[in-house]
């Protein structure tokens, strides 16, 4: 069953002013014909089918929902359900101009100790800055605060909207899997009543055969980022590759042809022992966190022309996903259930055991030859900031500094970007990495 | 006795099943030295000596492609004499006679050594993932799968199991100097063949999970717990500590339940 819906006129116009800025970025790479310029526009180009997709359901009431990354987007696909990541906005990072004045409306409604990103996405609701969905699939991992934050909205200006959370459990077990296979099925069974779309199982099928080509070939490109030097510098990669697959083509053929694009061009520069990093790369960072979406250009180009530095891995852009098995739909609703709770970045690491904390810093700085790890404790991260003793001893035992920074990753203005600037090279000078 | 130590013996049933089902089993008996095991090899072994990643077009064969199938774990025994020094166990097709190919891949490594405890449990897990150490050889980066890569080069120069054993037995033997006796079994017959392995590997999974929990609670951290502060200044104590009783009766009373069942 469809429910109609008065949009508010800001949220509209919020995106459609976001999309504009996004075109204008697509109209200034159209500039540059390079391979690498084309990869940057494909993605670029997802985002606008996005802002259309959603615009198009907003504006001719058609039913469309928000989720999140963690709740495989494959049924969605499968579904054909139009959807936005609740997050999107703050996830957009620099992309997205007014975040910062979005920021001081949120602080207004919510102090600042709450993760900005939950921080903003709640704002956006409250301020009448969000489209209005038929339904909500609610994130109850892996922090309190995204519980929160749904809890607020349910009892504010979403109170007539439909909203369900899966409950995470807290193992990683056979019995976990089955309980939010379950879960997921009550998820599906949610949607198809708020907008009327439904799961088609060989439909679903189809979509996760494809979604197993995009995260083989995600993995496959991973490999090539081992390579001393790493291919490509800080404005490809990891942050694209997750958007791509878990959001904006998950399970769509698009995706997989974008991938092999990538892959070409990786390869390519592998073969030629091209270096991403102009100058050539001296350290190989694991940033093992989300990048610091707000001041990518303050930080990252820096990183690079002063010390070198080439962030080889971050924690969203690591690979732990293991395929989706398609014989049946109980195995295909165990196996996305299994990635739901386990194998997307943050909710692997920081919703139930720590292992994950451990066994992640160990495999990628083996794998990919990290000479540092940085921890940038995200002001909002407080789950695994509890645990930065642990990932110290970790790098101790494996011979790699560790530097903890204590930054808001949405928000420059947290820790200055000078103060970054020297904490890193007061560390890279310290430990003799900037000597290489 | 270790914990493994019973695994260890149903790992010599499991070989044995094999065998009575008619698959091809190959023993190869190795030196036991590290400098007599890397002697002779058709590659080289030792750090970065894997003259960085293989690319697809540059691949020979495939092994453990989630696909065909993959399982591998490792088990270590304060008793020495419970594994056979030097001995390699290939069941299936080698690596020259499967150009082309994405074998499934099972990979067992086991190692004892009489002052081997669980202070060496994490090292002996994290060595497994040998990263540039094997020229020729790449294990991708995918976490909880042994999926590796042969190259072409390697293959050329004569790249087989016994070379992929013999450099594993020489890594471990160098990064561990307790090891006294080392075992490798590889499995690359079918994907039904690593189901029996896959059921060991689970619970070998659990106790070494176990034992990861206890080193890092003796250094003052309790890994099944996001805080990680101190159990005795947690506010949350009572309830862990009822969720743990919990968990505790009901496991005890599915455990009877299935008794009266099975009787």
């Amino acid at each position: 069953m469809t429910t109609k819906r008065k949009q508010p006129e800001k949220a509209l116009q919020l995106y459609r002013d976001d999309k504009a800025y996004m075109q204008m970025l697509m109209d200034g790479l159209s500039l540059d014909e390079s391979e690498e310029a084309e990869i940057n526009k494909g993605v670029i180009k997802a985002v606008l089918d996005k802002y259309d997709e959603v615009l198009d359901c907003a504006e001719n009431d058609k039913p469309f929902i928000t989720s999140w990354f963690a709740y495989a987007a494959e049924f969605f696909t499968a579904m054909g359900v139009p959807w936005f990541m609740f997050p999107q906005t703050a996830f957009l990072g620099i992309e997205a101009p007014h975040v910062t004045d979005d920021i001081d409306g949120a602080e207004r409604l919510l102090g600042s100790d709450f993760c900005t990103v939950l921080r903003l996405s709640l704002y956006y609701v409250e301020a009448e800055m969000s489209p209005t969905p038929s339904a909500c699939i609610a994130l109850l991992h892996p922090c309190d605060g995204t519980v929160m934050i749904h809890q607020a909205i349910k009892l504010g200006k979403w109170r007539d909207v439909p909203m369900f959370g899966a409950d995470p459990p807290y193992w990683e077990d056979e019995r976990s899997y089955e309980y939010y296979a379950r879960e997921l099925r009550r998820m599906v069974d949610f949607v198809t009543e708020h907008t009327g779309y439904t799961l088609d199982i060989d439909r679903l099928r189809e979509v996760c055969e494809e979604s197993n080509k995009e995260y083989a070939l995600w993995q496959e490109y991973n490999e090539l980022r081992r390579v001393v030097p790493c291919p490509h510098d800080w404005t490809i990669g990891p942050p694209q590759c997750f958007a791509m697959a878990t959001f904006y083509y998950p399970g769509k053929p698009g995706g997989a042809e974008w991938f092999k694009t990538l892959i070409a061009n990786a390869e390519k520069r592998v073969k030629a022992g091209v270096s991403g990093v102009l100058g050539g790369e001296k350290i190989r960072m694991l940033w093992f966190d989300i990048l610091p979406l707000m001041w990518q250009f303050d930080i990252q180009p820096w990183l690079e022309q002063e010390w070198g530095v080439s962030i080889v891995m971050n924690m969203f852009g690591f690979t732990p996903y293991e395929p989706i098995d398609t014989k049946n739909e109980d195995t295909m609703f165990r196996d996305l259930s299994k990635r739901s709770l386990t194998e997307y970045p943050m909710i692997r690491q920081a919703r139930g055991v720590a292992d994950h904390f451990l066994s992640d810093i160990e495999r990628i700085v083996k794998d990919y030859k990290i000479d540092c790890v940085v921890w940038p404790a995200h002001m909002g991260h407080k789950d695994g900031s509890a645990n930065t003793g642990m990932m110290r001893e970790k790098c101790r035992e494996l011979g790699v500094p560790y530097l903890h920074l204590g930054v808001d990753i949405f928000d420059k203005r947290y820790t200055s970007v000078d103060e970054v600037k020297d904490m890193f090279s007061k560390f890279f000078s310290s430990t003799g990495l900037g000597q290489k | 006795m270790t914990l493994f130590d019973a695994y260890i013996k149903k790992l010599a049933d499991y070989q044995q099943e094999l065998r009575a089902k008619g698959r091809q089993v190959r023993e190869i008996y190795c030196p036991t030295e590290v400098s007599e095991l890397t002697e002779g090899l058709p590659v080289r072994v030792g750090s970065q000596d894997s003259g960085g990643i293989i690319l697809r077009g540059d691949t020979f064969l495939e092994l453990g492609n989630p696909e065909a199938g993959s399982c591998a774990f490792l088990m270590w025994t304060d008793k020495p004499p419970l594994i056979q020094d030097g001995k390699i166990t290939l069941i299936g097709p080698d690596i020259p006679e499967s150009p082309g190919a994405s074998l499934p891949f099972g990979q067992v490594l086991m190692v004892g050594g009489a002052g081997l405890g669980e202070g060496e449990h994490a090292l002996l897990e994290g060595n497994q993932f040998i990263a540039d150490q094997i020229e020729g050889y790449m294990i991708k980066s995918v976490s909880q799968l042994m999926w590796s890569r042969v190259s072409r080069d390697a293959a050329g120069k004569g790249f087989n199991f016994e070379t992929l054993g013999r450099a594993l037995m020489a890594i471990f033997k160098s990064a561990v100097p307790k090891i006294e006796a080392m075992e490798v079994i590889f499995v690359t017959s079918s994907k039904e063949d690593l189901q029996p392995l896959e059921n060991i590997d689970e619970q070998v999974r659990e106790i070494s999970h176990n034992i990861t929990r206890e080193i890092w609670q003796a250094k003052g951290y309790d890994i099944e717990c996001t805080l990680s502060w101190d159990c005795r200044s947690c506010e949350y104590k009572p309830v862990c500590d009822e969720i743990r009783e919990v968990v505790r009766v009901r496991k005890k009373k599915s455990k009877k339940t299935k008794t009266a069942a099975d009787s």
